[in-house]
C-alpha cells in the first residue's frame, strides 16, 4: 500500500485558474520521488495538497490507504507525518534567530525543552549551519535561509518530507551536502518527495519521477529511464539528460 | 526590516536579560515624564546616549539619526507654546521660550528612554517578555503578528522600490510619483499574499493558530548590571527631587 496517494485530484484556484487536472499519484515508502515540469505546471500546487494546505476541488488524498481527515485534529496529525519545505524560505522563517526558528516545529510536536533543543542542534549540524544558530533569520544569505528552513522541517523528523525546489539557488557544494543530508534523513525512515528544475540532479538522486505539464501527469517511471528519454521528456516541455 | 529592527537584532546588549533593559528603558522614560526637564531630562538623555552608544555599541551617528526622527513632531508641538492669543492679537508668549525648550527636552528624553529598550531588544523578545509578565495571550499574539506584518510590508515595499528603480521608475519626479502610486496600490495585496504564505509555512510545521512558541535562549539577569541600573535610576530620581526642592534654582533658569 502506498504511504500517501492522490486520487483523481483536481484543483482550481479561487478566481478560476485551473492548476491540477485529475492527478493520480502514489508515494511509496522509501522511494525518492522527483516531480518535474515547466514553470506553472502545478508542482507547488500538488505539494500543497499533500500536506493539507490546499483542499482538492474534487478528488481525494489518502494517507496509508485511508482518506485524510480535514478536521483540525486530523490536519494536525497529518502534518506531523508529512513535512513541507516551501519554495521561498522567507515564507517559513519568522523567529528572531535561526535556533529559535528551528525549535518551532519540535515544540509544536509537544517535545520537552531538552529534547527540542537536541533536535535543533542535530538539524543545524546536519545542514552545516550550527555556526549560524544565533544569527538573525532576516540577515542571512539566500542559501543560508534555505538551509535554515529545511532544518526547521527535518527537526520534526517527518515520515514524508515534501521539498519544493530544495536545491534551487544553492551553490554546487551546498546542494551536494543537502542531498547527502537528505539521504541520512531517509536512512532514518523519511520518504523524500521533491520538485526540481534540475533534471540531471533528479536523474542522479531520485528513484522515481513524474513529469507534469499543464496540471496533468504526462509520464511517470524510474528516474534513470524516464529522464533520459528525449521523446517523453519533450512531451513535458523538458530537455532530457544526456545519457 | 527597519533600522531599529536591524540594530535590535545585532547590538551588543542583544543577549542581556530583558528585565534589565526594560527596567532601564522604562525607568528612564518614567523619569523623563515625571521630573522637571532641567536638569533631569538632560541627564536622562545623557544616560540613554551612553547606554546605547557605549553600552550596546550603536554608532553615535545612527543613534542621533534615529533620535532626531520624531523631533519634527516634538518641535511642531513645542512651537505652539511660543505664541499665544492675547488682547492684542497673536503675540509671543511671555514664558514661551523656556516652556517650549522644557517640552522639547522632556519629550526627547522620554523618546531616548523608550529607544534604549527598543534598540537593544528585538520585538519578538519584547513580545516574549509580555507573555512572561502575564499580559493576555490574545494581545501578545496580535502584537507579534502586527509587528511581523509591518516587517513584511516594509520588506515588500523596499523590494518593489528596488525593482522599480532598476527599471528607471524613479529617474524624474513625474515617474517617481507614478511609481510611488503604483507601489502604494500594490502593497496591501502583496503583503497580504506574503502573510498568507507565511501562515502556510507555519502551519506546515504544526502551528494551529495558537501560541507561536520557540525555545528562547535563557538570559539570566546579571546582578552587577541590575545594581548599576538601579543605582543610575536612583541617582537621576534624586537629581529630580533635589531640583524640585529648589536646590538648583540657578541651573533651573538656564534654558531661558
Ligand atoms: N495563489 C494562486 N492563485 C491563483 N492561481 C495560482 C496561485 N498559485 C499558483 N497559481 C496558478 O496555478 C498554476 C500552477 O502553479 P504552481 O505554482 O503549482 O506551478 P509550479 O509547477 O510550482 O511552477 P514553478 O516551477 O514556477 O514553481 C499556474 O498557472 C499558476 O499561475
Ligand atoms: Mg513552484
Amino acid at each position: 500500500m502506498s504511504l500517501l496517494a492522490a486520487e483523481a485530484l483536481t484543483y482550481v484556484y479561487p478566481g478560476g485558474v485551473p492548476a491540477l487536472d485529475a492527478i493520480d499519484l502514489e508515494i511509496a515508502r522509501g522511494r525518492r520521488l522527483a516531480v518535474l515540469g515547466p514553470n506553472g505546471a502545478g508542482k507547488t500546487t500538488l505539494l500543497l495538497h499533500l500536506n493539507g494546505t490546499l483542499r482538492p476541488t474534487t478528488g481525494r488524498i489518502l494517507l496509508e490507504g485511508a482518506a485524510v481527515d480535514w478536521s483540525r485534529a486530523g490536519l494536525s496529525a497529518w502534518r506531523r507525518r508529512v513535512g513541507l519545505v516551501l519554495q521561498d524560505a522567507d515564507d517559513q522563517l519568522f523567529a528572531p534567530t535561526v535556533f529559535e526558528d528551528v525549535s518551532f516545529g519540535p515544540l509544536n510536536l509537544g517535545l520537552g525543552e531538552a529534547e527540542a533543543k537536541a533536535r535543533v542542534e542535530e538539524a543545524l549540524t546536519a545542514l552545516g549551519i550550527a555556526d549560524l544558530a544565533g544569527r538573525a533569520t532576516h540577515m542571512l544569505s539566500f542559501g543560508q535561509k534555505k538551509r535554515a528552513a529545511i532544518a526547521g522541517a527535518i527537526a520534526m523528523r517527518p515520515e514524508i518530507l515534501l521539498l519544493d525546489e530544495p536545491t534551487a539557488g544553492l551553490d554546487a557544494r551546498s546542494a551536494r551536502r543537502l542531498l547527502a543530508t537528505l539521504e541520512e534523513l531517509e536512512a532514518r525512515g523519511t520518504t523524500l518527495v521533491f520538485t526540481t528544475h534540475d533534471v540531471a540532479m533528479a536523474h542522479r538522486f531520485a528513484h522515481d519521477a513524474v513529469l507534469f505539464a499543464d496540471g496533468r501527469i504526462v509520464a511517470r517511471g524510474p528516474a534513470s529511464e524516464l529522464l533520459v528519454d528525449a521523446e517523453v521528456m519533450d512531451r513535458a516541455g523538458l530537455d532530457a539528460v544526456e545519457g | 526590516m527597519t533600522p531599529i529592527d536591524r540594530i535590535a537584532a545585532t547590538n551588543r546588549w542583544r543577549d542581556h536579560s530583558i528585565t534589565e533593559k526594560a527596567l532601564l528603558g522604562l525607568g528612564l522614560l518614567g523619569l523623563a515624564l515625571t521630573t522637571p526637564p532641567w536638569p533631569t531630562a538632560v541627564a536622562v538623555l545623557a544616560v540613554a546616549t551612553l547606554a546605547v552608544t557605549r553600552g550596546a555599541g550603536v554608532p553615535v551617528r545612527v543613534w542621533v539619526k534615529i533620535l532626531a526622527a520624531p523631533l519634527g513632531f516634538v518641535l511642531t508641538g513645542a512651537a505652539t507654546l511660543l505664541i499665544e492669543l492675547g488682547p492684542h492679537g497673536i503675540g509671543f508668549a511671555a514664558d514661551g521660550l523656556p516652556r517650549a525648550a522644557g517640552l522639547t527636552l522632556r519629550a526627547t528624553a522620554a523618546v531616548s528612554g523608550l529607544l534604549t529598550l527598543t534598540l537593544t531588544t528585538p520585538a519578538t523578545d519584547l513580545v516574549a517578555g509580555l507573555r512572561r509578565w502575564k499580559v493576555p495571550a490574545e494581545i501578545v499574539e496580535i502584537a507579534l503578528l502586527t509587528h511581523r506584518f509591518l516587517l513584511l510590508a516594509g520588506d515588500t515595499a523596499s523590494a518593489m522600490h528596488t525593482a522599480q528603480t532598476a527599471r528607471l521608475g524613479h529617474v524624474d519626479w513625474r515617474r517617481r510619483i507614478r511609481s510611488t502610486g503604483l507601489l502604494a496600490a500594490n502593497l496591501l495585496p502583496r503583503t497580504l499574499d506574503r502573510a498568507r504564505r507565511l501562515e502556510t509555512g507555519l502551519a506546515a510545521r504544526g502551528w494551529n493558530g495558537a501560541s507561536l512558541a520557540v525555545l528562547t535562549p535563557k538570559r539570566p539577569v546579571s546582578p552587577r548590571r541590575l545594581a548599576a541600573i538601579v543605582a543610575t535610576l536612583a541617582a537621576l530620581a534624586a537629581l529630580g527631587l533635589a531640583d524640585a526642592d529648589g536646590l538648583l534654582p540657578m541651573l533651573g533658569m538656564l534654558p531661558a
